[in-house]
């Protein structure tokens, strides 16, 4: 390790996570020790209008958002605010579509996981099964993506290891939230997206003076690099990535098992309908915050990317430029917020996939004490596996990251969906479009094929659509009871 | 208020997932509306000549115009369209 960092860069980051830690004992400390499950694991329905929205945008910003994509700003422009902003559907598409149904279906079922919701809708353990392996198997991979993002910001900034970073940040979030489970996470996840959205506004300002104000920095843009004022960024940003990226950020993000559990664990309507409105505030205020900040980088920031070591390194190198030395430390608090959060939540939900939807629907008689340290244990142990995965990080975390997103979005959008929605939905369709469509997907992503040059999840969401739609004509329709607890009249 | 509650508790299983699924098929229609409408700011303005604080029309309205209509659909979804309902279980209002 060569650690060469100040402990001033250093100091606001443990304060941060010091308070993190504290939030989840305190957590754990108040929560009642009946229904550990629903505790742990969704905070016992009992998320207000403001955290619901908090936490959902958290989750749901990880720290590419941060990083990469204001990167990628830098090199094309507007255009990639103009792709980026379909993100503002992210939060009332999720919570419009699935948010009371799934609460509604939650409360008849007793279900704590979307997991359980499927097992019930499709009346089968196997897909349950094969459900919370995806959920785990591509959770693995985000949250690599997350630790790897993150430890690599802190070390451009603070001059400190990238293992420290990893140690720092990583360890901790993986503590805290094994401690407070699922409550712990939303009100943590709250304090990361408003220190997000402080984050944004701190270097947006320092950017603007650094660069001579606003106007200069414009002007220099208009001279200099006039394909970044144009949609198409004069063939750098291509309408199939418009396109693509309108599936795998915008419409498709409503089957995310991390989203949709949301929607168990809200306390009533009103949360839900200030979470709404609250959400695309907050996630479009990001979006075209952080982008916004990218583009005006060119202020500060004179080469091409390829100067800096490429798109990933834009926003730390603007950091340190930028920030006054005393500041740096803040500053890198909010694009690691956006780490954390993320990280939380897919642990949180990671876990409760093999303790709730595994282990305890076949051996559902275990003690409390037994399934206390059990659940925080399976919490612990998958976040020290990707913690140790992220030690050796590997190459194109960026591109996994994304590969992961299109993998849950293949297998649970369509399951969800007709689930959900359509009385003709059944167990064969939903195990041949999980199954088939997922495994298409890694294939067609391995194999580097791809159809009119758009992203894999393209293929990977048609063909689970119509695998879905094979298995409903030809299977076995759903039993009247479930159909009765589904689309009761 | 008495009227809200009225209307909250009175409905039957049928009616509150009859009318979730109103809900959601107007969440989908305002995706299509900010689909149409996201087209028309951005693609749909590349080619008008006017800046606004240095950027061209169809940067502010791709990128604040789309939001600002989110948000508004948001609010007219929430507030207007969507309807408080009790969901049953421990959870209830």
């Amino acid at each position: 390790m060569n650690e060469q960092g100040s402990f001033a860069a250093l100091l606001p980051l443990v304060m941060f996570m010091a308070v993190m830690v504290g939030v989840s004992i305190y957590v754990r400390h108040k929560q009642a020790e009946k229904n550990f499950v629903g505790n742990y694991f969704i905070g016992n329905r009992s998320l207000g209008g403001f955290v619901l929205a908090m936490t959902t945008v958290a989750t749901y910003s990880s720290v590419s958002s941060f990083v990469g994509g204001p990167g990628m700003a830098f090199q094309i422009g507007f255009g990639w605010i103009y792709m980026a902003v379909v993100q503002v559907t992210a939060i009332f598409l999720v919570l419009g579509i699935f948010g009371k149904r799934v609460a509604l279906l939650a409360r008849k079922l007793n279900a704590v996981t979307v997991v359980d919701i499927i097992r019930a809708r499709f009346e089968s353990n196997f897909l349950a099964a094969v459900a919370a392996f995806v959920i785990v198997l591509f959770f693995c991979g985000t949250m690599t993506a997350q630790f790897v993002g993150g430890a690599k910001l802190f070390s451009a900034v603070t001059g400190y290891s990238y293992e420290t970073g990893l140690i720092l940040f990583g360890l901790v979030v993986v503590i805290y939230t094994s401690i407070g489970g699922f409550r712990a996470v939303a009100i943590t996840d709250t304090f990361c997206a408003l220190i997000m959205m402080v984050g944004i506004v701190l270097l947006l300002h320092y950017v603007l003076a650094a660069g001579g104000g606003y106007e200069q920095i414009m002007t220099s843009i208009e001279a200099n690099h006039p394909e970044m004022l144009e949609p198409f960024s004069f063939g750098n940003m291509p309408w199939t990535i418009y396109f693509t990226q309108w599936l795998l950020v915008g419409i498709c993000t409503i089957a995310l098992p991390q989203s949709v559990v949301r929607g168990i664990s809200y306390k009533d309507t009103h949360g839900l309908h200030s979470a709404m409105l609250i959400g695309t505030v907050v996630v479009g205020f990001m979006n075209i915050g952080i982008n916004f900040t990218g583009i005006l980088a060119h202020g500060v920031l004179t080469g091409s990317p390829a100067d800096y070591g490429g798109v990933d390194n834009i926003i730390p190198t603007t950091i340190v430029t930028v920030m006054p030395k005393e500041l740096v430390g803040l500053a890198i608090i909010g694009p690691l917020a956006a780490s954390i959060s993320t990280i939380s939540g897919l642990l949180i939900v990671a876990s409760s996939a093999i303790i709730k939807d595994v282990y305890l629907h076949y051996k559902p008689n275990v003690e409390s004490s037994r399934l206390r340290i059990l659940s925080m244990a399976t919490t612990a142990i998958i976040g020290g596996i990707v913690f140790v995965i992220a030690l050796t990080p590997p190459s194109l975390i960026w591109l996994i990251n994304m590969f992961a997103f299109g993998g849950l979005e293949t297998a649970f959008f369509w399951t969800l969906l007709l689930g959900l929605f359509w009385k003709g939905a059944n167990k064969m369709g939903a195990l041949m479009s999980m199954i088939g469509g997922t495994v298409i997907y890694c294939a067609t992503q391995a194999a580097g094929f791809k159809i009119f040059n758009l992203h894999q999840i393209t293929i990977g969401i048609t063909i689970s659509l119509v695998l879905f739609l094979i298995g409903a004509y030809f299977g076995k329709p759903s039993e009247q009871k479930t159909l009765k607890i589904f689309f009761p009249s | 208020m008495a009227k809200i509650l009225s209307f909250k508790n009175n409905l039957t299983a049928a009616e509150k997932f009859s009318l979730v699924r109103r809900e959601a098929l107007y969440t989908g229609l305002a995706l299509a509306g900010l689909i149409i409408f996201w087209l028309i700011a951005g693609f749909g303005l590349a080619d008008v000549d006017v800046k606004i604080f240095h950027l061209p029309l169809w940067a502010v309205a791709g990128s604040i115009g789309v939001w600002f209509f989110a948000i508004f659909i948001s609010f007219i979804l929430s507030q207007k369209l969507f309807k408080d309902i009790d969901l049953g279980g421990d959870g209830d209002e």
